[in-house]
């Protein structure tokens, strides 16, 4: 086992997100601040944080099981680091959203203890990619796009029930575990502008 | 005099819509399927609405959270603000929340968030008790207070949640909570699972200060003849049932619990006229 602490697994389907689509079309015809929004995608955004083992080790056990990710319908990066690059495009906003509370995935968690014997920890959230008009200030417009506040502003966080971080160039890691650390401290929405 | 008209609103992924006019019809209301399709002014029409139960939009970012978006919901904002009723019920109270109708202030004050429950998680159905508290409700202030009123939950979000837990606690003291979840005995539901999704305050159902518009979990429409309620159910409505199944009568005729809200709706059209 190496000493890496934390490992990001970013899932995607392999075909247009269908929860994507209808909140792309939704932000464009409804809301003011989707008016210059390109593309939306959604990918699942799995957080492990214990003792993991070695990049192919890793990517093997996520593969293995459904506990993660389902090979025949979607696809799966790893970032073991910060420094690596997270699966959108330059200019992009990633927003992360997570149900307060509920981040953790104890079957997954236990699947994981029984398949290594070693006990980590599985946390969950969607990670939804805003891609704009060029010229557009894109985290301006993505955190408008995240929090809910009316009919005409925010969707894709309720702020009564889940939290949201929004990164640009760099996505910090671990992020939901930080996400989770500053909603308990009340920051509901949180700006991580790399 | 002809039936007050009752639009019963259906975006895609609502199932629940003919049980709904089923029920308005029981209490001499005209229902009418109204499809997202339609012209959105068209919905000015008719002199209450009703959001039914389902999964509009496939539950799609969450629950409710696309429909609330639709051109239809500016329409019955204006029109609750009139002072129309509406009903939303599940799904329907989830598209409410997330379109703030309900608690009606300003925006969006809560959310129907994902269940929480003791050693489970996601969707979940069972028969709860639900108890009517004094409230200006147009739905349900023709009840007295402490009522119980046996009605079946059937959802994976439609946990009252609000950033601040103030926030409920002071709706509660407003009398903006008509429906809370009780146990059989009727004292408040505290845990799991009388309280089935961990609602603050065992909220099963909030209204605007108006009390024109509710949001409310549980399925009043599946609840609507004797013959429906569950065999656990125990108490009153248990007791009619055994009642009129002695006598022999029909128990499809026979109005259950649910029928109640479809009442209070028709008896404030009724005073509305």
């Amino acid at each position: 086992m190496s000493a890496v602490r934390h490992a990001q697994a970013w899932v995607e389907l392999n075909t247009s997100d269908p929860e994507a689509v209808s909140a792309l079309r939704v932000a464009r015809v409804h809301l003011p601040a989707g008016r210059r929004l390109t593309a939306l995608r959604r990918l699942r955004l799995i957080e492990l944080s214990g003792r993991l083992p070695e990049r192919a080790a890793l990517e093997e056990l996520l593969h293995r099981s459904t506990q993660f990710y389902n090979p025949h319908k979607e696809r799966c990066s790893v970032r073991l680091s910060a420094a690596e690059a997270v699966p959108a495009p330059d200019g992009a906003a990633v927003v992360l959203v997570c149900e307060r509370g509920s981040e953790r995935r104890p079957a997954a968690e236990r699947w994981w203890l029984h398949e290594t014997g070693e006990a980590l920890e599985v946390r969950e959230g969607a990670a939804w990619v805003l891609s704009f008009e060029p010229g557009a200030h894109a985290i301006e417009l993505a955190t408008e796009l995240t929090m809910l506040r009316d009919r005409r502003h925010g969707l894709l966080c309720n702020p009564h029930s889940q939290d949201a971080r929004v990164a640009m160039t760099v996505v910090p890691l671990p992020w939901i575990e930080d996400a989770a650390c500053s909603a308990r401290e009340g920051s509901h929405v949180g700006l991580d502008a790399g | 005099m002809s039936a007050r008209r009752v639009a019963v609103i259906q975006f895609p992924g609502l199932n629940c819509e003919n049980e709904s006019v089923l029920a308005l019809a029981r209490v001499g209301l005209a229902g009418e399927i109204f499809r997202w399709t339609r012209a959105a002014d068209e919905l000015r029409d008719f002199h209450a609405y009703l959001i039914p139960g389902g999964w509009s939009y496939n539950d799609r970012v969450r629950g409710g959270a696309l429909a609330a978006k639709d051109p239809l919901l500016e329409v019955l904002a204006d029109e609750a603000e009139r002072g129309k009723p509406v009903l939303g019920i599940c799904n329907g109270a989830q598209v409410l929340i997330e379109a703030g109708l309900v608690p009606g202030g300003s925006g969006v004050e809560l959310a129907l968030a994902r269940n929480r429950m003791t050693a489970r998680g996601g969707y979940y159905t069972r028969w709860t008790y639900v108890r009517v508290d004094a409230s200006p409700c147009v739905f349900t202030r023709h009840l007295p207070a402490g009522t119980l009123l046996p009605l079946p939950i059937a959802h994976g979000e439609g946990r009252v949640a609000a950033r601040e837990g103030e926030t409920v606690s002071a709706l509660t003291r407003a009398g903006l909570t008509p429906l809370r979840y009780v146990g059989a005995d009727g004292r408040l539901a505290r845990r799991f699972p009388d309280n089935p999704n961990g609602s603050l305050g065992a909220v099963a159902g909030l209204c605007n200060a108006r009390g024109n518009v509710l949001a409310m979990m549980p399925h009043p429409e599946r609840a609507q003849v004797l013959e429906s309620l569950a065999r656990t159910v125990s108490g009153p409505w248990a007791e009619r049932r055994a009642a009129a199944a002695e006598r022999g009568g029909d128990l499809e005729d026979q109005p259950g619990p649910g029928l109640a809200i479809f009442e209070g709706l028709r008896r404030h059209l009724v005073e509305a006229r």
